[in-house]
C-alpha cells in the first residue's frame, strides 16, 4: 500500500511539475532557446501569490491567476528587451543571456525580500481525504486540479484559437508563418510570456505546501530540465508525461533511498535520457 | 616574437607587483583570487573557447581536486602536491567517463548534461557525510609552521606566486593546444562539426582529449583553492554559480577563445565582487552578484566576443577618426 500511496502522491505533484515545465518546453519549441532563468519565474510567481495572500487575503489558488497575469506581462517585456536580440546569436550568447537573467532576478529578489523563508496558512493545509487505506492530501489535490484546469485551458488556446495556431505555425517554420501574414516576433513574445506565466502559475499553486524564499528556484532547475528532456524538448504533450513520470520517480525513490538522494535518482535519469534518447521518450529517432 | 616579449613582460610585472603590497594585506588576497579564477577560466577556455563545447559543470572537476587532495592529506598525510596529481588523474578519468553520454550532444544539450553531472557530485558530497564531511565540508589540517611540502603558508605571498605559476602554466597549455594540430581540429569542430568529419577529423577523439586536459587542470586549481582557503563545503567547490558559471563568465567577459580573455575578465570582475562583498552588508551582498549578472547581459548584448574586442573596435574607430 505504501507503494500505491507513493505513486498517488507522485502523480499529484507530477501534475504541477508538468505545468511548471510546459513553460520551458514551449519557449524551446518556438525559439530553440533553453531559458536557464525559467525557475526564477517560478520563485516570482510564488512571491506574488504570497503577497496577494498576505495583503489582499487571496487564497494562493486564486492568487495564481494574478501570478500568471503579472509574469505574462514581465515575460513579454523580457522577450522584447533581451531574448529577441540573441535569437540568431551562437549558443554561447543564448545560454549566457538567460544565465545572466537568472543571476539578476535571484539577487533582485534577495535584496527586495531578504533571505527569510515565508509560507502561507490556509484552512485546508493539513487536511487529507481518506480513500480506504489511502490518503489524498488536500493541498496536493487542489494544486493538481488547478494544474489540470490550466493544462486544459492551454490545450484549448493552442488548438482552438487563431493565436494558438499562429504560435504553433511559428514554431514549425517561422519563415513560412511570416509569409502567411503572421507576425513572428509577436508570436514569440506571446510564447515567452505564456511560458514564464505558466511556470509562475505552477509556483503559486504549490504555495500551500511549499515555503518561498529568493533561492527556491535552484531546487527546481534540474527538475524542470529532467521533465522536458524526458518528454522531448519542445513537446508539450511530452512535458505532461515527463512531469507525471518525474513526480512518481521522485516520490517512489523516497521509499528506497534516503530523502537527500531523491534528486540524485532524477539526475541520473536525466543524464541517461540525454545520452540515449535526447528527443525524449515520445520522440522518434534522432 | 613581439607577443612572447609582451607575455614575459606581463608575467614579470605580475611577479613584481606584490613587492609593493602588504604580504598579509587584503589587496594581495583579492589579486590571488583573481589569478585563481583567471586560471580556472583559462582551463574552461580549452573546451568552451576553442571547441565551443559550453560546459556548465566544471565545478565537478574543481570539487574532485579539492576533495581528493584534502582527504588524502587528512587520512594518509599525503602532501597536497601529490594529492593534486591524484585529483587531476581522478578528474581526467571522470571527464573521460562523462564523455560517453555527452560527446554526441551539442550546444544547449551539452550544457545541460554537464550541469547535471556536477549536481550529482554535489549531492553525493552532501549526502556521503562519513567520507566528505557532509554539508559542513572539510578543513585542511593546520600545520604549525610554514611548509612547502604541506602547501601551507601564513603569508598570502607564496600562494600568490604558486597560483600565478598555475595561471602561466595553464595559459601556456592553452597556447600550445591552440597552435597545434589539436587546436586546428578543435576550431574545425567549433565552426562546423559535419565539415570537420568530412575532411577526416575524428571529432569525438579531439573533443575527449580537450575535455580530459581541461578537467585535469581544473582539478589542480581545486586543490590550490582548498589549500589557500583552508576550508570548503560542497556548495563552494561543487556549486553551479560559484564555480561553473563563474569560470565561464570570466572567460566570456574578456573574450572566449583568446588567451587574454579569462585574464582580462577575471581582473575586471573578481576585484569588484570581492570589494562589494567586504564593504556591503550581508543583505546588500546581493548587489555585487546583481552587478555581475547585469555586466554579463550587457557584454553579451553589446559584443558577445568580449571586452577585448570591444576595446579593439573602440581603438580602431578612434584611429579612423569617425568615433570619439
Amino acid at each position: 500500500m505504501t507503494f500505491v500511496q507513493a505513486v498517488i502522491d507522485g502523480l499529484m505533484i507530477g501534475g504541477v511539475y508538468a505545468v511548471i515545465s510546459i513553460g520551458l518546453t514551449l519557449v524551446f519549441g518556438v525559439m530553440g532557446i533553453i531559458n536557464f532563468a525559467q525557475a526564477e519565474f517560478l520563485m516570482l510567481g510564488m512571491f506574488i501569490a504570497y503577497f496577494a495572500w498576505k495583503f489582499l487575503g487571496l487564497d494562493p489558488l486564486i492568487g495564481s491567476l494574478l501570478s500568471f497575469a503579472l509574469i505574462f506581462g514581465l515575460g513579454i517585456l523580457v522577450q522584447r528587451t533581451l531574448i529577441q536580440r540573441v535569437l540568431n546569436a551562437p549558443p554561447l550568447a543564448q545560454i549566457f543571456v538567460t544565465v545572466g537573467l537568472l543571476i539578476v532576478i535571484e539577487n533582485l529578489a534577495l535584496i527586495a525580500f531578504g533571505s527569510d523563508f515565508r509560507s502561507v496558512s490556509t484552512a485546508y493545509q493539513t487536511t487529507a481525504l481518506r480513500l480506504g487505506p489511502l490518503f489524498i492530501s488536500v493541498p496536493y489535490l487542489a494544486a493538481f486540479l488547478m494544474s489540470l484546469l490550466c493544462g486544459v485551458a492551454l490545450w484549448l488556446f493552442t488548438n482552438g484559437t487563431w493565436y494558438g495556431r499562429a504560435m504553433r505555425a511559428t514554431a514549425q517554420d517561422p519563415m513560412a508563418a511570416h509569409l502567411m501574414g503572421i507576425n513572428a516576433d509577436r508570436m514569440r513574445q506571446i510564447a515567452f510570456g505564456l511560458g514564464v506565466g505558466l511556470t509562475a502559475f505552477g509556483g503559486a499553486v504549490i504555495l500551500p505546501y511549499f515555503t518561498v524564499h529568493p533561492t527556491v528556484g535552484q531546487q527546481f532547475v534540474v527538475l524542470m530540465f529532467t521533465v522536458v528532456v524526458l518528454g522531448g524538448l519542445g513537446s508539450v504533450a511530452g512535458a505532461v508525461v515527463g512531469g507525471l513520470a518525474v513526480g512518481v520517480i521522485q516520490s517512489v525513490s523516497t521509499l528506497f533511498f534516503p530523502i537527500q538522494l531523491q534528486n540524485l535518482v532524477l539526475f541520473i535519469v536525466f543524464i541517461t535520457m540525454l545520452a540515449l534518447r535526447p528527443n525524449g521518450l515520445l520522440g522518434g529517432a534522432r | 616574437m613581439r607577443w612572447w616579449i609582451a607575455g614575459v613582460a606581463a608575467v614579470a610585472l605580475a611577479a613584481a607587483l606584490p613587492l609593493f603590497l602588504d604580504p598579509l594585506g587584503y589587496a594581495i588576497r583579492v589579486l590571488t583570487l583573481a589569478l585563481l579564477f583567471a586560471a580556472l577560466g583559462q582551463a574552461w577556455n580549452i573546451v568552451g573557447g576553442l571547441a565551443n563545447q559550453i560546459s556548465l559543470g566544471h565545478a565537478a572537476f574543481f570539487g574532485l581536486g579539492a576533495y581528493t587532495s584534502t582527504l588524502l592529506l587528512i587520512h594518509f598525510s599525503v602532501s597536497p602536491w601529490l594529492g593534486m596529481l591524484a585529483g587531476a588523474a581522478i578528474a581526467a578519468v571522470a571527464a573521460y567517463l562523462l564523455s560517453f553520454p555527452t560527446m554526441r550532444l551539442r550546444g544547449h544539450y551539452f550544457a545541460l548534461a554537464t550541469l547535471a553531472f556536477s549536481e550529482v557530485l554535489r549531492i553525493i558530497a552532501i549526502s556521503w557525510s562519513g567520507v566528505t564531511g557532509g554539508p559542513v565540508g572539510l578543513s585542511v589540517p593546520f600545520a604549525m609552521e610554514d611548509s612547502f611540502a604541506l602547501l601551507q603558508f601564513r603569508s598570502t605571498l607564496p600562494y600568490y606566486y604558486i597560483i600565478l605559476g598555475a595561471l602561466v602554466l595553464i595559459s601556456c597549455v592553452f597556447l600550445v593546444i591552440r597552435h597545434s594540430a589539436l587546436g586546428y581540429r578543435l576550431r574545425a569542430v567549433k565552426e562546423n562539426v559535419e565539415a570537420a568529419e568530412v575532411i577526416g577529423v575524428d571529432t569525438t577523439r579531439v573533443k575527449i582529449v580537450a575535455a580530459v586536459i581541461s578537467a585535469a587542470l581544473t582539478a589542480i586549481l581545486g586543490t590550490l583553492y582548498a589549500q589557500f582557503n583552508y576550508f570548503f563545503d560542497p556548495d563552494a567547490v561543487f556549486g553551479i554559480v560559484p564555480v561553473s558559471i563563474r569560470a565561464a563568465i570570466v572567460t566570456i567577459l574578456g573574450g572566449a577563445g583568446t588567451v587574454l580573455g579569462p585574464i582580462v575578465g577575471a581582473f575586471f570582475i573578481i576585484p569588484v565582487e570581492e570589494l562589494a562583498n567586504s564593504y556591503l552588508s550581508s543583505q546588500m551582498a546581493g548587489l555585487s552578484q546583481l552587478a555581475f549578472g547585469l555586466v554579463l547581459i550587457a557584454v553579451i548584448l553589446v559584443q558577445p566576443r568580449g571586452i577585448l574586442v570591444l576595446i579593439r573596435d573602440g581603438v580602431a574607430r578612434f584611429r579612423r577618426g569617425d568615433g570619439a
